[in-house]
């Protein structure tokens, strides 16, 4: 035990020190112009905040059932396109970009409802006849996850075409409001982040104290065990596959309207959701926030302060996102919160 | 998880075995394998391949973005070659959409076979796939495309290995592809980026009082090439665009905030590049971040006059100026005759007024006159249509396109303002101001095959001889009727 320590010492002794430089670096150019230090964090904050609704669905799914759903971002998407077009053809919502038919607080949330809930279902329909005869083969449930993600990729080309829409918010609500000083957009701010914060705290709840989240915190632990108690577990299973796929549909319906809907989001929350879940812990909803809040803040402060006197070196911002990764497996294989299996 | 033991299985090796307990007998299964990349490949190329073949047919591949950020003009890109097919050399389609496919043209006498259309997503390593499918396995002679600014500058680097080929840009407008690369069968018969800019920097700087300027496009080729048209022809006058102030969004970002935040607010006005989709997430996000759009202080590249994204962005933009090779109300004889061919795909004519479907329509509309003019003649490596096509010009749907000695298109740049809707409409109308006449790719000398291609620095900030069009602009009104072709 003793030398395995030894040998993690090393990498933390490395980490240590470009820790603190990177810090030290963001405070300085932070206090050049607090103004602009101020709204970065906020672009941080926020999407850390859509992060975290996508990533919370995608760990929950495989803290209980080992599967790592590769089209958790296609369900993203897809949810986006469904309350879109709900916003168009039921309520006549232009498609326009801020202008045209405006959209009611009724014509926003009645198709995320719809959405969420037909995304929820298309969650359990995906587990119940694609994975639950593969239980516990988990390269077999990625790889058909990954076919799922390609063809619904595809069929939404095909279907919604190839340019950005976008999702109406209501117009009662403001643009945007001003937060010490700097205007900000409101729907990131206070919906965005009010859903998110929503969401962890319900979710804790469920987890913590009610008999659905014992037994889902006891699956976790060991599955076998459970079922062994009595407890349907294929019952829990698809519970659970249903709220991951609807938290999925919810920041489906989220991103669409704090940014767009366009193909392509769908591997790129994916593959967010992922670096949230191997930075967090897989399977932990704190390691998500924790993981959301670290991806989200690494992405906006990179897009900013990656210059360096003349030297312009913003383009390389994505990389940092994996020197993330690699900095936390470093000294924590498992994800800031894991538990070995 | 627990890793499990994994047993070691041994398998006999199939040559081993006498030939009845063989799975598979080996040539069937290298011949299944054979087959595997032609499965892939038919169904990749679903329609147009059931031309009847002849000996002599001059085989055309057409290759755009079906992926990507301008994955969604695909249809406009191949209707606007193929409507040109069935206006003059008696092509029938195939079905409702371009991408069905086209048979029956023939030109100088001889049939015109589409082998195939490539499916690119604005990538190079992916135009080259595409093209090479479309050059080398379906043995196009004439290649039409590709769309998108690195596309272009791979392809036309591609074309220098294929010399016996010939190869029209589609719409990709990085300078490289003919400035620098000068590959002698790579003709391109649409303006580049900095070309489209053409204007905007003399409008800026005399009619708008700039003096500081920010800028902000994807990190790519092409808007490296449409900023430094603004910023070559803004600076040489006496404007100015520092590095800091150039901002690069990496193509394909969802979430434009921390760009926006980085727009320094001590600036006259903002230059916008970003293109295809992302405008439209773009604008949406800096609305919410600086307020509604001061057109005074914004404008607008190529891209603001598109049909499409002024359908999907409305009227936030009404008033702002951009500059485009596209007069959207202009009224020549040319451009009603251009409208009327693209009438065999309606939704392509929707968007006739798209650089996207002009670009295409121009690229066949001079193969077309040039394969006229030497009878389909496609022997000796196809000099004689190679040397047709370097003296052909278009007479286009807004002015006269020839080409230069680099085979890159000489035209006349227009400066529009984008109006509010009609009534009844909520999408908003095109007015164009002002001709900026007879647009080289050099901006007048500014650059040349030794200059340093367009990138995130380059070119630098500079007062020099302004190109020969600044002053030189005339205003034009296209509701009066008298604007000269």
């Amino acid at each position: 035990m003793s030398s395995r320590l030894d040998v993690r010492i090393v990498p933390r002794a490395f980490l240590v020190l470009p820790g603190l430089a990177v810090v030290a670096w963001i405070a300085y150019k932070g206090s050049q112009d607090a103004q602009i230090f101020w709204i970065v964090t906020l672009n941080g904050l926020t999407l850390a905040a859509l992060f975290f609704v996508v990533a919370a669905g995608f760990t929950l799914i495989f803290g209980l059932m080992r599967v790592v759903n590769m089209a958790h971002g296609s369900l993203y998407l897809l949810a986006g396109y469904i309350a879109f077009t709900l916003q168009g053809s039921w309520y006549g919502v232009s498609g326009n970009l801020l202008s045209g038919t405006p959209a009611t607080v009724t014509s926003w949330v009645v198709p995320m409802i719809i959405a969420i809930i037909v995304i929820g279902a298309a969650g359990v329909l995906m587990q119940q006849v694609f994975l639950r005869w593969n239980q516990g083969q988990d390269l077999r449930q990625a790889l058909i996850t990954i076919a799922i993600s390609v063809i619904l990729a595809d069929q939404m080309v095909a279907h919604f075409g190839g340019i950005a829409e976008s999702i109406q918010q209501p117009a009662t609500w403001p643009d945007s409001v001003s937060l010490l000083g700097v205007r900000y957009g409101f729907f990131r701010l206070v919906v965005v982040v009010g859903a998110a914060l929503a969401i962890g705290a319900v979710l804790f709840l469920v987890i913590k104290r009610t008999r659905f989240g014992m037994i889902i915190r006891a699956g976790v632990d060991d599955r076998s065990m459970v079922s062994a108690l009595g407890v349907n577990i294929q019952l829990v299973f698809a519970g659970a596959f249903f709220i991951g796929a609807l938290l999925a549909g919810l920041a489906g319906v989220l991103g669409g309207t704090m940014i767009a809907v366009q193909p392509g989001n769908d591997s790129a929350f994916l593959l967010d959701s992922l670096i949230v879940v191997i930075i967090g812990g897989m399977g932990s909803l704190g390691g998500a926030a924790i993981g959301s809040i670290a991806l989200g803040l690494v992405n906006s402060y990179a897009d900013v302060y990656l210059k360096f006197g003349g030297t312009d070196l913003t383009n390389y911002a994505i990389l940092l996102t994996f020197v993330l990764v690699v900095a936390v497996l470093a000294v924590r294989p498992l994800g800031l919160f894991g538990r070995p299996a | 998880m627990r890793a499990r033991r994994v047993q070691p299985i041994h398998i006999p090796k199939e040559v081993n075995l006498p030939r009845s307990q063989r799975s598979v007998g080996s040539r069937r299964l290298f011949a299944s394998i054979a087959l595997l990349p032609l499965l892939a490949l038919a169904a990749c190329n679903s329609s147009p391949s059931n031309t009847p073949t002849t000996s002599s047919a001059i085989k055309i591949g057409i290759l755009s973005d079906c992926q990507g950020d301008f994955g969604s003009f695909y249809n406009d890109d191949l209707g606007g070659a193929l409507a040109v097919l069935a206006a003059h050399y008696g092509g029938k389609a195939t079905g409702a959409k371009p991408s069905d496919g086209m048979t029956g043209a023939k030109i100088g006498g001889k049939d015109i076979q589409i082998v195939g259309f490539g499916c690119s997503d604005s990538t190079a390593n992916k135009a080259i796939e595409e093209t090479r499918r479309l050059v080398e396995q379906l043995g196009a002679d004439i290649l039409i495309g590709p769309l998108s600014g690195d596309e272009g500058i791979a392809v036309a680097n591609y074309a220098k290995t294929q010399p016996n080929k010939t190869f029209l840009n589609g719409i990709s407008g990085a300078q490289d592809a003919t400035l620098k690369v000068q590959a002698p069968n790579f003709f391109r018969f649409n303006p580049d980026g900095a070309q489209w800019s053409s204007g905007l920097g003399d409008y800026a700087y005399n009619k708008l009082g700039w003096r500081t300027a920010a800028v902000i496009g994807d990190d790519y080729a092409f808007p490296y090439t449409s900023l430094a048209g603004f910023i070559a022809e803004f600076c040489s006058i006496g404007g100015s665009i520092p590095n800091s102030n150039r901002i690069w969004p990496p193509l394909g970002t969802t979430d434009y905030s921390s760009f926006v935040t980085q727009i320094p607010k001590n600036i006259d006005g903002l230059f916008v590049g970003v293109g295809g989709a992302g405008l439209i997430t773009f604008l949406k996000q800096y609305i919410q971040l600086r307020g509604a759009l001061n057109t005074k202080h914004i404008m607008g590249n190529t891209f603001w006059p598109d049909p499409q994204l002024l359908k999907a962005i409305g009227t936030p933009m009404v008033g702002a100026v951009a500059a485009s090779g596209i007069a959207g109300d202009a009224s020549f004889p040319q451009t009603q005759a251009y409208k009327q061919e693209l009438a065999i795909y309606p939704a392509t004519q929707a968007d006739a007024a798209s650089v996207f479907t002009l670009g295409y329509w121009s690229a066949m509309t001079a193969l077309g006159q040039a394969l006229t003019s030497v009878n389909g003649d496609l022997s000796n490596g196809q000099k004689a249509l190679q040397t047709a096509l370097a003296s052909t010009v278009v007479q286009g749907p807004y002015g006269k396109i020839s080409l230069d000695s680099n085979r890159q298109a000489v035209f006349d740049n227009w400066i529009v303002q984008i109006t509010p809707p009609p009534s009844g409409s909520n999408v908003p109308g095109i007015k164009t101001i002002l001709r900026v006449p007879k647009v080289d790719q050099t901006f007048g000398g500014f650059f040349s095959p030794t200059t340093p291609a367009p990138s995130r620095t380059d070119p630098t900030c500079t007062k020099k001889t302004p190109p020969p069009w600044v002053g030189n602009e005339t205003p034009v009104d296209f509701s009066a009727g008298n604007v000269q072709y």
